[in-house]
């Protein structure tokens, strides 16, 4: 089954993207939770590699088999997917307010992560099996709009806001990408638009609608709600051109930032390296993207280009929720910055979507 | 796959990555906007988020007098601070600091229990409490070193000199007047805090700017008490109420020494009521009464209106002029121009007054300065008062020529004497010698200042000698100092009753203002004495304070007794400011052959004393002198060594 023209087609240049953003993340990680000694937490920039470890073997796996694969398992892991999320609600550990881990072992694992790539999957062959639609209207679409309210709301429940916002704009990327009628894109988003009322008065919970509320006004209350995303802007604006330099982020270093290590470990960056690092960084990530564009244009079949297109829009959307998010042009919703922020779950589910991007590369000369 | 489809996928591609680009553009726009171009506001934000300053009073340079002995100094205490929510055991600590600092117990706690990362608990504590409470180890309690004023000399120069407050903020005299030069930079405390208020680092930081300066007054720590204990004598004596001297160099006009008495201690000033910090020498005016005469003769002398011995009939002591009459406390009959200053004849003084005429004389008094600020870098002078002919009545017309109905304030009547003195210059008086930085480099100095000539020297030696005639036959032979001649004149001046509105019969300014040696003059020394029992006459009151001072500071300054006779002395010495400048060796109360008190000395001070005894001196401690073995006149002889114990002044 495994090819020799397979390594040779081995996506390094990717590679090197990942392994670059990983330094990034990690030597982050560890200004970030550098403070926290004392109290034991230093360990978290050490887990990071472990993920980091764990994310790289993943990505490995999910090269060496045919991602047509996929085709066959799409509904078997969306189903996954969603009885994981059920089970979360049910069964999940509840931190800070919010049940989002399922915990198997020692360890724990949100599912919400997998469900964003199990979606991405499912609308891919959804929308390969009827490719003979040129463009696709409202009583097509129905299919697809199930496939991600189902586990958005799901999400939402637990609360995680971010993700299900997160997965809805995920989904919506790819349905503009396949071709939609003009008429049922208005009609879609004034359907959204229209729920919007009802979202905010159902399905979100107190502390998210001060944040948005908040988002409107900063300064409303600086201590309180507005606490973080102003103490976010101070942090960020702080490290000014060139930055204050590694470890030596006052912000950071006093406490100052919330959950620095997770949230709003990009505000640690651009405190510690400046504007300078920011630009690199989210050089880095553009680079990222393109390298993904390119292998989904170049990718052989439809099903790949959707894959590839969907996992570049998990990244690229989660990416710019979070730095809208600490740089204050968006609520805080609680998107981590991926591949930067600590997290195993989305380490080792970022670093699949990656296997498979690298998986389509790596297979675009061959003909079934 | 079909190849429309294939262009369309392509087609996508582009515009997903034009999507990507523009996402990613926008929140790099934002990174741009906050790192760079908001940059000031949100660094100023983060640096008030995580440091607190708490400000300490700035350190203040040194007061020197002449000769470089400390008048005003700062010292080195501790303060002692509490972090609230570090302190463990609330009440126990309130309890052992209420205890060392005999403080109130539930006040201590209340501040315990404040609500803040740092309160003060105490401020310039002495170092033995300081020592005692770093001794208990207490958590959540610091110490910082903070500068407080200090002068060594007490009640020495203390009017001209004023005082600091508790933020070490110049509050009167010379501390206020040189405030911002003498101030040293704004020192703070800054402490970082985490994002919980806990402080964690305390540190001091030194503003830069400002630098602290040093003054050299022109004073003479010891002539300054010299003057301000006979004068206090004399008031004493007298049970007057107040008392002035100044001591001025004519030549130069450099101030000597300027007492106030009653005197205070700006150690603890707010023991003493605000109308005693005033330095009276140039706040106050009075009528100058007889003091004026010199001045009207050397305006008569100068207009060619009368020579000294030109006579005057002095109407055997009553003279009616508009309906008022005028008395003479002897009665004269005839008396020439230089008798009439001599004896102080009120008569002759407005006889010779009508010749000069009101308008001329006004003029020539404020040549002499009178009406006009001295320039004396001193806040608060007051100008004093000369009628303009205009509004003068008749009367007023013919008192002022005997001082009456004008004001005027000791330190220009001493000015006024000095242009007399040396040869007619009316010269700037000034306290501040040179003003020098850390380094101890010279920042400024002041250098004698001619204001106007006012006579020529000729006129200034007439009335000069005049003037002796005062001391030797006239109404002041009780400033006669033996081996010198003294020029001086004595003025008793009626002060105005505020219930009356009328000269009152019992209150009276007893004045003298005169110099010495007569010859070559080194001192004007004025000295006034306000409302004096008994006897109120300025010779009697005044004119012994004039020898006394007059006499000590001679000696002091180490002019030698010189009889008319004798040949003018040798260049080199005749330069007054060389002589005066000349070090002198400190003089604590001395007895030959006995070990002298060093107590309240300055190290410096104590080994040079011990040391011109030839004693090896042992010095424990730091501060002034409290302490010493063998105890003070004990015989020099035995003597070889003397240990001496220091400690820090509160």
């Amino acid at each position: 089954m495994f090819d020799r023209r397979l390594l040779q087609n081995f996506d390094w240049i990717l590679l090197l993207i990942l392994v670059l953003i990983g330094t990034v993340s990690v030597l982050n990680l560890y200004s970030a939770t550098f403070p926290l000694k004392q109290i034991g937490s230093s360990q978290i920039f050490v887990k990071q590699i472990y993920w980091f470890l764990i994310g790289f073997a993943v990505l490995l796996i999910m090269t060496t088999f045919d991602y047509h694969l996929l085709e066959t398992l799409a509904y078997p892991i969306y189903i996954f997917a969603l009885v994981l999320l059920i089970l979360v609600l049910l069964l999940g550990d509840v931190r800070s307010g919010s049940q989002r881990w399922l915990s198997l072992g020692g360890l724990s694992f949100q599912p919400s992560e997998l469900a964003k790539i199990a979606v991405v999957i499912v609308l891919a062959k959804f929308f390969d099996e009827h490719g003979q639609v040129d463009e696709y209207g409202l009583r097509e679409l129905w299919q697809p709009f199930l496939l991600t309210a189902m586990p958005a709301v799901l999400i939402l429940r637990e609360p995680d806001l971010g993700t299900a916002l997160c997965l809805t704009v995920v989904s919506f990327s790819i349905l503009l990408f396949v071709k939609i009628k003009w008429k049922s894109l208005l009609i879609l988003i004034l359907i959204s638009l229209s729920t919007a009322p009802l979202i905010w008065h159902f399905l979100l919970k107190e502390y998210q609608r001060n944040r948005i509320l908040i988002f409107i006004d900063p300064d409303k209350d600086p201590l309180g709600a507005g606490y973080h995303i102003n103490q976010s802007k101070i942090a960020i604006g702080s490290g000014l051109f060139w930055g204050k330099g590694f470890l030596k982020g006052t912000q950071t270093r006093l406490h100052f930032l919330p959950e620095q290590h997770t949230d709003f470990a990009f505000s640690v960056f651009a405190e510690e390296w400046g504007f300078i690092g920011s630009l690199s960084l989210l050089l880095l990530y553009l680079f990222l993207m393109l390298w993904g564009i390119n292998i989904a244009k170049n990718s052989k079949d439809k099903f790949g280009a959707i894959i590839a297109l969907g996992i570049l829009a998990i990244v690229f959307w989660q990416l710019v929720i979070n730095v809208s998010m600490v740089t204050g042009l968006l609520p805080v919703v609680g998107i981590p910055l991926v591949m930067v922020s600590y997290g195993g779950s989305s380490i080792v589910m970022t670093m699949a979507g990656m296997g498979l991007l690298m998986n389509i590369s790596m297979r675009r000369f061959m003909f079934q | 796959m079909k190849v429309r489809e294939k262009n369309w996928i392509r087609f996508r591609m582009y515009l997903v990555a034009v999507f990507f680009l523009v996402g990613l553009g926008i929140i790099l726009a934002r990174a741009y906007q906050l790192q760079v171009l908001q940059k000031d506001k949100l660094t100023t934000m983060a640096r008030v988020g995580y440091r607190d300053t708490i400000k300490l009073p700035p350190k203040r340079g040194t007061i020197y007098d002449r000769e470089g002995h400390e008048l005003a100094v700062s010292i080195e205490v501790d303060s002692i601070y509490a972090h609230p929510n570090h302190v463990k055991n609330k009440p126990e600590t309130a309890r052992q600091l209420s205890k060392i600092l005999s403080m109130n117990r539930g006040n201590i706690l209340k501040d315990l229990k404040k609500k803040r990362s740092f309160v003060w608990i105490a401020r310039k504590i002495s170092p033995e409490k300081g020592s005692q409470i770093k001794a208990l180890k207490l958590a959540g309690i610091g110490f910082t070193k903070e500068s407080r004023r200090y002068y060594p000399g007490r009640e020495i120069g203390a009017h001209l000199i004023g005082f600091s407050g508790e933020d070490n903020q110049g509050l009167e005299g010379l501390e206020r007047k040189y405030d911002r030069l003498l101030k040293g930079p704004e020192r703070t405390l800054v402490q970082m805090r985490d994002a919980l208020g806990r402080p964690f680092f305390i540190s001091r930081e030194v503003s830069h700017g400002d630098e602290m300066h040093n003054l050299i007054l022109t004073i003479d720590k010891d002539i300054q008490y010299k003057a301000q204990e006979s004068l206090k004598a004399a008031v004493k004596k007298t049970k007057a109420k107040s008392g002035q001297c100044i001591v001025i160099n004519p030549e130069t006009g450099e101030v000597l020494a300027m007492a106030v008495v009653p005197l205070f201690n700006p150690n603890v000033f707010k023991k003493h009521r605000p109308f005693q910090w005033r330095n009276r020498i140039i706040t106050d005016v009075y009528e100058p009464g007889s003091a004026v005469k010199p001045f009207l003769l050397a305006a008569a002398l100068d207009r060619n209106i009368v020579t000294p011995n030109t006579k005057f009939y002095c109407e055997d002591g009553k003279y009616r002029v508009a309906n008022h009459t005028i008395h003479d406390t002897k009665k004269h009959d005839y008396l020439s121009a230089a008798e009439i200053v001599a004896f102080s004849s009120n008569i002759g003084a407005v006889k010779i007054g009508k010749r000069v005429g009101y308008e001329t004389f006004t003029a020539y008094l404020k040549k002499f300065g009178f009406g006009e600020k001295t320039g004396i870098e001193l806040l608060g002078e007051r100008t004093g008062f000369i009628r303009p002919a205009k509004s003068a009545k008749e009367i007023d017309k013919a008192n002022i020529y005997f001082g009456q109905g004008m004001s005027a304030s000791s330190i220009q009547l001493a000015m006024a004497m000095g242009a007399i003195a040396n040869g007619g210059n009316l010269m700037r008086p000034f306290v501040v010698k040179t003003i020098t930085d850390q380094r101890g480099s010279v920042v400024k100095e002041n250098h004698p200042t001619v204001i106007r000539r006012v006579i020529p020297p000729k006129i200034a030696r007439k009335v000069k000698r005049v003037l002796e005639r005062v001391v030797i036959e006239g109404t002041g032979p009780e400033a006669a100092i033996s081996g010198f001649r003294v020029a001086g004149k004595t003025g008793t001046s009626q002060k105005v009753d505020p219930k009356t509105k009328k000269y009152s019969k019992k209150n009276y300014v007893a004045l003298f203002v005169g110099f010495v040696p007569a010859e070559k003059p080194k001192l004007v020394i004025m000295i006034s004495v306000d409302e004096p029992k008994g006897d109120p006459y300025g010779g009697l009151v005044a004119g012994p304070v004039f020898r006394e001072v007059g006499g000590w500071t001679l000696n002091h300054l180490r002019i030698n007794p010189q009889l008319r006779l004798v040949k003018e002395e040798p260049p080199g010495l005749s330069d007054v400011r060389r002589q005066i400048i000349e070090p002198e060796p400190v003089v604590s109360i001395k007895v030959p052959g006995q070990l002298p008190d060093f107590k309240g000395q300055s190290m410096r001070e104590v080994l040079k004393g011990g040391r011109s005894l030839g004693l090896e001196v042992i010095l424990e401690g730091t501060g002034l002198a409290i302490k010493q073995a063998p105890r003070p006149g004990s015989p020099l002889k035995k003597v070889t060594k003397v240990r001496i114990q220091f400690s820090p002044p509160m």
